[in-house]
């Protein structure tokens, strides 16, 4: 019988409200019961990887910035390590966002913080054939890798970022023994944290504020340099005139994220546009902002997501322990814009999660997850947008305005899908499971590799048969020189306007084709540092 | 707050949508003509689900039991564990944005419907005089039909089930999770601690 690991976690600081206790302005949309206009040199919409790190260097840099967030202001004492509650305060649409036709489940973070509040930590550096690739296709300048390392380097710095330490648990230990049984190479995962409990948790919001992410790292620094935050606001449009964005609209937000009725105005000199790759094109697209192309809001991409399910005898506990520690690049690169490579990881199994990805319903259903302390998973990140099967999705609006993610999988990805139902069922028995099933509506477990690979290749691959998920939103808002294909400069200007810069994943021109949060954080750093150095009129080393 | 769209959509907008995740026309159908006889009922006044309607209500819990099985109803009350199930999915299906909540509203409605029931694979039974192998069967068909919006709500319907319940403290036991640890939260000088929201039990409770 599985027992926990820690029994109670306690004396824990709550770095959020101390710093409420020492002044920070703190503003509660919901509050407010009638029209007002708050202004700021610059106005960030969004506190995720782009806009916190965007936020501390503008801040210090000694710009007035006001943070714009959707979600609510959520700290580790609100962390519960309870999924019902985290999916409820820290994720888009309670951690049910799907994709237009239903067949794509998309995690997201929605709080202050955004995805990093929620995310498994791994911290990759952009890979160099996707610097490359962007280079070539897209025409961005200064992102080559000798040009992006030192700002990785300033980030790993900044955020702790360091090779895990710690063995791997027993889940992600089934990867790297199946690599090594089979030959295949695999690394240690790199992690933000710092003084990490190795609890297994990450994914409701970190309980002991050791993941370093936006809401322990950079906004405290840009909220003690007097920045204004102002959470449960939802931007809606930008105001513009001519050239430039004036003001933004505001929606003010109640406990359960709806409308208060209220309205709300932020007028900054300059906006900087860090919602992420879904709510960052669709306010865009709800503004009415110049796209003489029809560019914005393509080439989505969401590293479809594929897993792969093991029993073993031995007990794996995969709720505990540092969720990612193991990855292996091993398909990734076989051919940059061939068959769609893919990087493979493992994800930590809590049962309300768990009950999703396994599929199914009734007894074979309640068979699967009953012994979930014996049970280990695999997922393979598909890297979609390198090859012209593989444009991505379009974010499209509903009638009240709010995002709907066209993302259909096609057949070039539902390829790459029974592939990686291949590798890692391969790589589960060579790892010592006693059964394995590739999370697939007809799928069964079976007990041997020989009758995994036949049952298989008898599986139907098409949407709502085999699952797919997401958990990273990129593209939408291309960045690059190539005005037939790109929205935004290498600087993260917006090319139809002198006063917006959009600094997140949506600047990416195809997904990263590893977990994206330092690729954001790096560029961010880049490019927010220019914006500094314009704005301040100082060059800052 | 209850916006305006939750109430007026099943009597109004309906004509007016585009399927997608129900987009058959066996089910347009069913929420037209659901429409057009005003069988599709508004909130109850006063209720405490903020969009599931009685016969959605009566619609999962027809399902509830059969999707879990033997995990249900854990640690609660067969009433209890309902409860607890009804409460998270209207808690959830309710933050959905627009396009999704709608596609919800358009399936329980027609499935509301006893032809539409029939044509959709299910029984004339409405749902709570149904029986479990009629449910099950029900949600068979719709597994494994060839019409990808019925394999959607299939995925749809048995995974928000799933995670409405199995996130549950009471569930856990059924799964062998022995759950996280307690977290103590600490009071920073001066500080209050807002409570936690209502409709969920912390698990240091449990």
């Amino acid at each position: 019988m599985a027992s926990k690991i820690f029994q109670e976690i306690r004396g824990i600081s709550d770095p959020i409200l101390e710093g409420i206790n020492r002044g920070w302005i703190t503003l509660d949309a919901g509050d407010y019961t009638e029209h007002t206009t708050l202004e700021a040199d610059v106005a960030i919409i969004g506190t995720g990887a782009g806009g916190g790190v965007t936020a501390e260097i503008l801040a210090k840099a000694g710009l007035k910035v006001i943070l714009i967030e959707e979600g609510p202001l959520k700290s580790s004492n609100d962390f519960k390590m309870d999924e019902r509650q985290a999916y409820k305060d820290l994720y888009q649409e309670n951690a049910g966002r799907m994709n237009k036709d239903g067949s794509m489940s998309i995690l997201q973070g929605r709080c202050v913080g955004g995805t990093t509040v929620i995310n498994w930590t791994s911290s990759f550096r952009t890979p160099e054939q996707t610097l490359q690739y962007w280079t070539d296709n897209f025409a961005i300048k200064g992102a080559s890798k000798e040009e992006m390392d030192p700002w990785f380097e300033k980030m790993e710095k900044r955020l702790n970022i360091a090779p895990w330490a710690f063995p791997a648990n027993e889940n992600n230990s089934v990867l790297s023994r199946g690599a090594d049984a089979l030959h295949i190479p695999w690394k240690t995962i790199p992690r933000n944290v710092a003084g990490c409990w190795n609890l297994g948790y990450c994914g409701t919001g970190c309980p002991t504020n050791a993941k370093q992410s936006m809401l322990v790292t950079t906004i405290p620094s840009a909220m003690d340099e007097g920045s204004q935050l102002l959470y449960s606001a939802r931007a809606e449009r930008l105001i513009m005139d001519k050239d430039k964005v004036t003001s933004i609209e505001i929606t003010a937000l109640d406990k359960s994220y709806r409308p208060t009725g209220v309205k709300l105005t932020v007028k900054a000199n300059t906006v900087v546009l860090a919602a992420g790759g879904i709510n960052g094109p669709a306010m865009m697209l709800r503004s009415g902002a110049p796209d003489p192309k029809g560019l914005v809001g393509k080439r989505t991409f969401l590293h479809p997501t594929i897993f792969s399910f093991a029993e073993f005898e031995n007990e794996i506990n995969p709720y505990y322990g540092a969720p990612q520690s193991i990855y292996s690049d091993h398909f990734q690169w076989e051919s940059v814009s061939g068959p769609v490579g893919y990087k493979l990881e493992v994800p930590p199994l809590h049962p309300g999660l768990t009950s999703v990805l396994l599929m199914g319903h009734g007894e074979s259903h309640f068979d699967d997850i009953h012994n979930l302390p014996n049970l280990s998973a695999m997922i393979a990140l598909l890297r979609d947008g390198f090859n012209d099967d593989s444009e991505g999705g379009a974010i499209e609006l509903a009638s009240d305005g709010s995002a709907i993610v066209n993302y259909p999988i096609n057949d070039y990805l539902w390829e790459g899908v029974k592939r990686t139902h291949l590798t890692m069922s391969e790589l589960q028995f060579a790892a010592g499971a006693k059964a394995v099933k590739p999370a697939h509506v007809d799928a069964k477990f079976e007990t041997s590799w020989e009758a995994s690979k036949a049952a298989i290749n008898t599986l139907s691959y098409t949407a709502s048969r085999a699952l797919v998920g997401s958990a990273h939103v990129m593209g939408g808002m291309a960045m690059g020189e190539d005005l037939e294909r790109c929205v935004v400069d290498s600087n993260g200007k917006y090319h139809y306007l002198d006063n917006l810069y959009v600094i997140d994943g949506s600047v990416f021109p195809t997904s990263v084709g590893s977990n994206p949060q330092l690729s954001i954080y790096a560029m961010a750093c880049k490019q927010a540092t220019q914006l500094a150095e314009k704005l301040t009129g100082i060059k800052r080393t | 707050m209850n916006t305006p769209l939750d109430q007026v959509l099943p009597t109004t907008r309906r004509g007016f949508l585009q399927l997608g995740l129900m987009g058959t026309a066996t089910l347009a159908l069913g929420s037209a003509v659901a429409t057009l006889t005003g069988c599709s009922s508004a909130l109850e006044h006063n209720s405490e689900y903020k969009f599931l309607q009685s016969e959605d209500r009566e619609f999962f819990a027809a399902l509830i039991p059969v999707v879990l099985h033997k995990s249900f109803p854990g640690e609660l009350s067969d009433d209890a564990a309902m409860k607890r199930t009804l409460l998270a999915l209207d808690d959830l299906i309710y933050t959905l944005q627009y396009h999704n909540r709608i596609q919800m509203r358009q399936l329980f409605d027609a499935l509301s419907m006893a032809p539409v029931r029939i044509i959709a694979g299910a029984s004339w039974a409405s749902w709570k005089d149904m029986r479990p192998k009629q449910v099950g069967e029900f949600l068979i068909s719709w597994r494994d039909s060839i019409i990808q919006p019925k394999r959607n709500g299939y995925v749809a319907l048995s995974k928000l089930i799933g995670i409405s319940w199995y996130s549950q403290p009471e569930s856990f036991a059924s799964t062998g999770y022995p759950g996280p640890p307690i977290k103590i939260p600490t009071l920073a000088a001066n500080t209050t601690i807002t409570p936690l929201s209502t409709n969920t039990t912390s698990a240091e409770n449990t």
